[in-house]
């Protein structure tokens, strides 16, 4: 059984938000239900000045808060690593929004920001989607969180799970430069252009991922709260983890 | 009922919103689990699913930049829902750009126009509805066809113009040049580079004989200086410039990157060196590098040459002569400078490089001369290592000037066509020729010579010489009738009446002209257009392009459709051969023998019968199928002086100094010219223009940039890494993650300094009024360190009045065009529009 984890490298990242988008068309989200964010943050002063960044899916911790305060166990953890909403059995009721550390939680009946009409008013659905634009992807398994969601509930990143769950058994890395594994890799991890994603098996000590944690020092974001994470950061020397207390994986 | 919040923690009225209705409670499933408790089962059913369709994924290429990046369009049922990198396309290497993704979104564009259309409201203005009725594509085409017929029978056909934007190549764009000489217009194609990027294209004509985009070896770079260009937001190819990134920052060595610009962006801060410098001020910064290079000995002998040693005397004993150098403050005798492959470096160390030391350009710049000393140093011992530069440097009235001051750094260390440095230029894809010339098909009317006019927008006239377009002239000059007044204006992928300098006066022009605009979605050409030929969007569409520069090796992609066109659109070439096709005398002729783009596109891809690609591509089918042709490798290397040819299996054909000039550096000379020719014969030109002595114009020079518009602050409007091609400001995704300093989430904002704030009583989030005596307008602003105090930054392309529902949803800011604040300034000698220089005065709403 996989145990699936990601690593980004925040030293080749460059913050242009490809992840972002492409996830958004991937999953079908709504402007602002970002999934995959990237957050912005400036420090330092004039003339010695800084710009950082720091990509944020959901962290699909081993020890996830959201899942301990679902109160109708819509959110749940698999066997493969992920951690997924049950739209079905979801009520809306956003504890695990307030519980999740992370911020990687988004509740559909937010009231659009972006300026202009509701998407979901422009492209109504004519069942119980919560909106259906003409460019909705095809997967749809709201046992596992995938599709366009129904009203009234929370969604979250799936780790692409429609993707990554048709992965041959046995898979260590999910790399998009292999045409063979490119179709299981999430849409994230596809769209990085200057590679700083790496998808794959954490229970598999040969998979890329765990080289990358070990040779680079992978850290955990906000890894003193013990929901110990299954993304890690690559910090090198131009990144930087916001906040936090790292310990070493 | 069983009180579920004991159990659940919902209030009722919470699980009753869940479940849709009290009365489906029960259905909904609500179940007890011995060892959980009350549980819910199901409270949303996923609907049943319609017919399980197959994936189908197209070939095709990006349209949201310029670079042309592959794409592969999954198609399920009939609808596209995703776009990823072609994997195989060597340009985008199975990646994209965030742009690259939204071409979904630009599919199905509820604001799309569907069909096309003309006005009925005769009255034009910013307010005034066009009240656009649909009309058959017959009568739209015959309309246009009757006033060019007209005109041509009044003898003013040169009163037609088609004004483009991002044209593809041969299928649109392309055909606009033959459609002008049969139908007789000299304004067929008034292209939009003058507010594009033609400084940096007149910087290499001009030096390396190349008018042309440069092609950057940056996966074998170990310096990358980069002066005023997004290197990882906006420069071209945007997607391969991050492939690099991820490349040169974690290869051994890892490439050093140093940042000249104005203002912090994410190239600057995931730089290893930023300096901030005074806009207008980049040439200064790079004749200080030049002269530390000199001065110090840095220069690259095997490729510039070198001083020929002093000859000593004969007696031992007596004491040696010093060998000559390049001294600070001091001339060197140009006859003791022997040069391999530049022109002019001793010259130009005696006209102006001796007194450019770092302190003085520190004055000029801001920046602390040990910076530029560093830089200077590290940048001639780092090899291979690449200059470059965009509009940030160029944009501005010394633009040339300062962009031939930064690619003589390129000569001066011997990058030039390197491994690792400025490769070389863009080769030819092996397209084969149509077999039909449209000479053969012009009349008597076409061949007269009172069909030799001016063009409208002054590109090559006396004024504008070396300019290739010159965009925004045209509406001053039509609405002043210099050298005539326009009739007829089609549109193609281009706004200027948003997106040129001062545009505001576009207004009045386009209510005196007969406006056709070829867009599929609505925008401020349309609200004043009387006619619309909607084009199909780029997923619709079949056509082929070649690539942006990117490592020099020919490249060429294909557009198949993805789906049929969703609306009654036609592709813009179609609808040129359309009227073509009506058009009195022999252009009809011509036009029936063409047909449609579409057998254009398969006669060109005969030429790949002689040359295949490396990927197997032989003729269209294989060419459809992989959407690519390319052939590696680029076919010239310089490497330590020498100039090599790719022989089929290696650079192993030494070129002689004649093969060189022919193939690699065409200009006047055959060397890289430091004192440039074409300057020589325009002196006379540069000095009434700039004010340049004529024995000094050929040379890299500091030149003070004047200014335009007024106030107290310089003014920028940098491009955004979400900025997809001109529909950005209406697509709710890209408000939704448009970041980083302009903070996000449906505005951009107005970067401004503390500093700068607190002198006029500003705060983090005020309105504010951006003016000057071209005109005002309002935004948001955001109080940053990320800017200098002296200007203030805002993304260009949002505050569009009629582009949609989302651009023009309420209280979205800015209210306007950046450029209805930025004077119609232009460099002399590219043309290009001075975006970046402009001064302004902000004051709190």
């Amino acid at each position: 059984m996989a145990k699936w984890g990601m690593v980004i490298d925040l030293e080749k990242c460059v913050g242009c938000q490809a992840c972002t988008i492409a996830c958004g068309m991937e999953n079908t989200r709504l402007p602002g239900e970002h999934w995959q964010d990237v957050i912005f943050f400036q420090e330092g002063t004039y003339p010695n000045t800084e710009l950082k960044w720091f990509p944020r899916p959901c962290m699909h911790c081993e020890n996830p808060s959201c899942v301990a305060v679902c109160p109708t166990r819509a959110t749940y953890k698999t066997e493969e690593g992920q951690v997924l909403v049950d739209w079905e059995r979801c009520i809306g009721c956003k504890y695990c929004m307030i519980a999740c550390p992370y911020g990687v939680r988004f509740y559909t009946e937010e009231a659009p920001r972006y300026g202009g009409p509701d998407l979901k008013a422009v492209f109504p659905a004519a069942d119980a989607h919560s909106w259906s634009p003409p460019w909705k992807a095809p997967q749809e398994d709201w046992k596992h969180g995938v599709g366009v969601q129904p009203h009234d509930v929370v969604s979250k990143c799936t780790f692409c799970y429609h993707r990554v769950s048709k992965a041959p058994k046995g898979t260590a890395d999910l790399d998009p430069s292999n045409p063979v594994m490119r179709e299981y890799t999430p849409a994230c991890v596809v769209a990085c252009s200057p590679g700083a994603r790496f998808f794959g098996d954490l229970s598999n000590p040969n998979s890329e991922v765990n080289k990358q944690i070990a040779n680079k020092n992978g850290v955990r974001l906000l890894d003193h709260l013990g929901n110990r994470p299954q993304v890690y950061y690559l910090t090198g020397v131009g990144g930087a983890i916001p906040n936090t207390h790292t310990t070493k994986a | 009922m069983t009180d579920l919040s004991i159990h659940t923690g919902l209030t009722r009225r919470r699980f009753l919103q869940a479940t849709g209705a009290a009365g489906a409670l029960g259905a909904a499933g609500l179940s007890f689990d011995a060892a959980n408790g009350l549980t819910l089962q199901k409270v949303h059913a996923q609907p049943a699913a319609g017919p399980a369709g197959q994936t189908v994924i197209t070939k095709s290429f990006c349209a949201q930049c310029p670079a042309r990046c592959g794409i592969d369009v999954y198609t399920t049922n009939g609808r596209v829902h995703a776009i990823y990198g072609t994997l195989d396309n060597p340009l985008a290497g199975g990646k994209l750009c965030p742009k690259g993704h939204y071409g979904v979104y630009l599919l199905y564009d509820a604001d799309r126009i569907k069909g096309p259309m003309k006005r009925t409201n005769p009255k034009k203005g910013r307010d005034e509805d066009p009240k656009f009725v649909p009309i058959s594509w017959d009568e739209a085409l015959q309309t246009v066809a009757d006033r060019l017929n007209a005109l041509r029978e009044k003898g003013e056909s040169h009163r037609y113009a088609t004004i483009t934007g991002r044209g593809w190549g041969y299928t649109d764009v392309g055909l606009l040049k033959q459609f002008g000489q049969l139908y007789g217009t000299p304004n067929f194609n008034l292209g939009h580079s003058s507010i594009c990027s033609d400084a940096s294209e007149t910087v290499k004509h001009i030096m390396d004989g190349h008018h042309a985009y440069s092609a950057y070896d940056y996966s074998n770079c170990n310096y990358l200086l980069v002066f005023g260009a997004g290197f990882l937001e906006s420069f071209r190819p945007f997607t391969g410039n991050m492939r690099n990134w991820g490349i040169m920052r974690s290869k051994a060595p890892k490439t050093k990157v140093t940042v000249v610009d104005v203002h912090l962006n994410t190239t600057g801060s995931a730089a290893d060196r930023l300096l901030l410098t005074k806009p207008g001020t980049d040439g200064a910064l790079a004749l200080a590098m030049a002269h530390v290079i000199l001065s110090e000995g840095l220069w690259d002998r095997q490729f510039v040459g070198d001083f020929v040693p002093v000859e000593q005397p004969k007696d031992a004993d007596a004491p040696r002569l010093p060998e000559h150098k390049f001294e600070p403050g001091k001339e060197v005798d140009p006859a003791t400078f022997k040069e391999i492959w530049t022109v002019g470096v001793a010259e130009w160390w005696n006209v102006e490089l001796k007194d450019r030391t770092p302190e003085w350009a520190e004055k000029i710049t801001t920046v602390p001369a040990r910076d530029i000393a560093a830089v200077a140093r590290e940048f001639a011992l780092t090899k291979p290592a690449v200059a470059l530069f965009e509009r940030g440097a160029s944009a501005h009235t010394n633009g040339v000037y300062n962009g031939m001051a930064i690619h003589a750094l390129n000569a001066l260390t011997g990058n030039m066509f390197a491994k690792g440095g400025l490769r070389g230029y863009q080769m030819k894809t092996a397209w084969a020729k149509l077999p039909i010339k449209a000479e053969d098909f012009m009349d008597d009317y076409a061949k007269a010579p009172e069909r030799k006019k001016p063009r409208v927008d002054g590109a090559k006239s006396k004024r504008y010489p070396l300019a290739k377009n010159m965009i925004q002239e045209i509406a001053i000059n039509s609405l002043k009738g210099e050298p005539y007044k326009l009739d007829t204006v089609m549109f193609y992928m281009t706004g200027p009446i948003f997106s040129a300098p001062d545009c505001s006066k576009w207004e009045e022009a386009l209510r005196q002209i007969f406006v056709i605009d070829t867009s599929p979605y609505p925008g401020e050409t349309n609200r004043f257009a009387d006619l619309i030929l909607p084009d199909n969007t780029y997923l619709e569409r079949l056509q082929i392009a070649d690539t942006y520069p990117y490592e020099g090796y020919p490249i060429s992609m294909i557009r198949t459709p993805a789906v049929k066109p969703i609306f009654d659109t036609k592709t813009f070439g179609d609808a040129v051969i359309e009227i073509g096709k009506r058009i009195k005398g022999p252009t009809s002729e011509y036009y029936k023998k063409i047909g449609n783009t579409e057998n254009i596109v398969k006669w060109m891809c005969e030429g790949f019968k002689d040359k295949p690609g490396d990927n197997g591509v032989t003729d269209f089918e294989t060419f459809a199928q992989k959407g690519v042709w390319y052939r590696k490798p680029y076919a010239y290397l310089q490497e330590r002086g020498v100039f090599y040819e790719w022989d089929g299996k290696g650079y192993n054909k030494v070129m002689t100094p004649e093969e060189v000039k022919a193939k690699v550096m065409p200009t006047p000379t055959g060397k890289f010219e430091i004192k440039v020719t074409e300057l020589e014969h325009h002196a006379e030109f540069v000095h009434e223009r700039l004010g340049i002595a004529p024995e000094r114009a050929p040379f890299p020079q500091w030149v003070a940039p004047r200014h335009g518009g007024d106030g107290d602050l310089h003014f920028i409007s940098p491009k955004l890494a979400g900025q997809a091609e001109g529909r950005s400001a209406n697509l709710p995704h890209v408000a939704a993650m448009i970041q980083p300093t302009q903070g996000g989430k449906r505005n951009v904002f107005l970067e401004m300094h503390p500093e700068a704030a607190g002198k006029r009583g500003i705060k983090d989030g005020d309105r504010v009024r951006i003016k000057n005596k071209v005109g005002k307008i309002e935004a948001v602003v955001r109080v940053t360190h990320t800017t200098r105090p002296d200007t203030v930054a805002l993304p260009m392309i949002h505050g569009h009045w009629a582009q949609g529902r989302w651009a023009q949803g309420a209280g979205r800011l800015p209210t306007g065009s950046t450029n209805e604040v930025t004077e119609n300034l232009s460099e002399p000698l590219s043309g290009l529009a001075c975006f970046h220089s402009g001064l302004v005065s902000v004051e709190k709403v």
